[in-house]
């Protein structure tokens, strides 16, 4: 079966390394400057072929590389895990000025959680390249979802991935609601670190 | 703990309130139902005690204007021991106790004590103003998104949700919040208050806590953004 990036496989990885080398720039500028780190992890996928796909018919996009390039904006996605909430505010700060890109949407799960409990900050970035695109548009545009969140909003959903893909849970409403539980306890921990780095540096 | 003390009787008014004085408690004394409802309007009470028969306002209009404004105070009746109905509608109008006159001075106060101590318990689990909700049982703070809080965070935090827009001292609280802790001081309320602030931002309230560092906070609306 011929893959549904139909050859531009090697283009997204070069984008996404091209990215998070640019993240992790401002990173070190950040640590040469201050001491401390802007963030702890920063990792990235391609959206596995499979997952694309089912990502495709669950939008009701044909099966194509132009879905899969440019109606779908997550082909790329790269995590930044933070220590502390503020963190999080200084990375979209950089974010917004990292040249050839542009935040194009945003989406606040920090202020707004999902019911589920889940938290992070969702942005998308549109990435200019010197070569064309599927649409054969020069320069060619693609597009990388970054998402934000602390070290806890990480671990919880971990856990809620792991529950999420393991059938045949026994009290799926119980172990649902104690995670919800656990979300807006870290939520609490991270608000009354944050306050006390704050009161400390104050 | 801070009593309101409603008595037409200024020799009476007298006595009671140079009792609870002596035994601890922090007295404001009015000579009329209406005064008694502002000043509840006004001030966070610990507990309200009532003589059912006052001019402007009797005790009886008093305490259904008081509950009717959600505030929960414990009420106790001062009342003759002619006017059975009158305790009859008092106590269905709001009241928590009574107690007919003429009383023992240790009667009252350890009705006071009783009625102070019970208060926790009737008190609602589920405390709203304008855009937030606080379970205390859960300790769980609502608005956009819902938190924990700590246990001290959930007590502070209903007192502020049941006496919006009244400003508390810091040596208030402190009394109040952190009875018996030698080693707490303002900063310890301070952090407190400092916690409670990134809370109601984390929820995406736009009830905001002012005050400063060692002085008085109360929770009103924020200005809006």
């Amino acid at each position: 079966m011929e893959s549904i990036y139909n050859g531009y496989e090697k283009k997204l990885h070069e984008i996404a390394i091209r990215v998070t080398e640019r993240i992790r720039d401002y990173g070190s500028t950040f640590s040469d400057k201050t001491g401390k780190k802007l963030f702890e992890h920063l990792s990235w996928r391609i959206k596995t072929e499979e997952s694309m796909r089912s990502k495709c018919i669950e939008d009701g996009l044909p099966l194509t590389a132009h879905s899969a390039l440019k109606e779908i904006h997550d082909a790329i996605g790269i995590r930044i895990v933070c220590l502390f909430l503020n963190d999080i505010h200084n990375n979209i700060e950089e974010l917004r000025k990292l040249p050839g890109c542009t935040v194009i949407e945003e989406k606040d799960y920090i202020g707004a959680a999902k019911p589920n409990g889940y938290r992070s900050y969702h942005l998308i970035l549109s990435v200019e390249d010197d070569e064309p695109d599927i649409d054969g548009n020069t320069p060619g545009t693609y597009f990388a979802e970054i998402q934000l969140r602390t070290i806890a909003m990480d671990t919880w959903a971990a856990l809620e991935h792991e529950m999420r893909y393991k059938k045949d849970i026994r009290h799926p409403e119980l172990i649902s609601a104690e995670l919800k539980r656990c979300a807006d306890e870290l939520a609490a921990c991270d608000v009354s670190m944050q306050t006390i780095r704050d009161l400390i540096r104050s | 703990m801070k009593i309101l003390l409603a008595e037409d009787e200024t020799d009476l008014a007298d006595v009671v309130s140079a009792m609870l004085s002596h035994s601890g408690y922090t007295v404001d004394t009015v000579s009329n139902g209406l005064e008694a409802v502002e000043k509840a309007r006004g001030d966070a009470y610990d507990a309200i005690l009532l003589d059912i028969m006052m001019p402007v306002m009797d005790g009886l209009a008093a305490v259904a204007e008081i509950r009717k404004s959600g505030n929960t105070t414990p009420v106790l009746f001062l009342t003759a021991k002619t006017e059975v109905d009158d305790r009859i509608a008092g106590l269905d109008a709001g009241a928590d106790d009574y107690l007919t006159k003429p009383f023992a001075m240790g009667e009252l106060l350890a009705r006071v004590r009783a009625m102070t101590r019970r208060h926790g318990q009737y008190s609602p689990r589920i405390v709203t103003l304008q855009d937030l909700t606080l379970d205390t049982s859960k300790s769980e703070l609502t608005c956009r998104n819902s938190i924990s809080l700590a246990i001290r965070e959930t007590r502070l935090m209903e007192q502020f949700m049941n006496n919006p827009e009244i400003a508390f001292s810091t040596e208030e609280l402190l009394e109040k919040f952190w009875l018996g802790e030698d080693s707490a001081d303002a900063d310890a309320v301070w952090m407190y208050i400092s916690f409670l602030r990134n809370k109601l931002k984390a929820v995406g309230s736009s009830l905001v806590i002012s005050g400063e560092t060692g002085g008085a906070y109360v929770l009103t609306q924020g200005v809006a953004v």
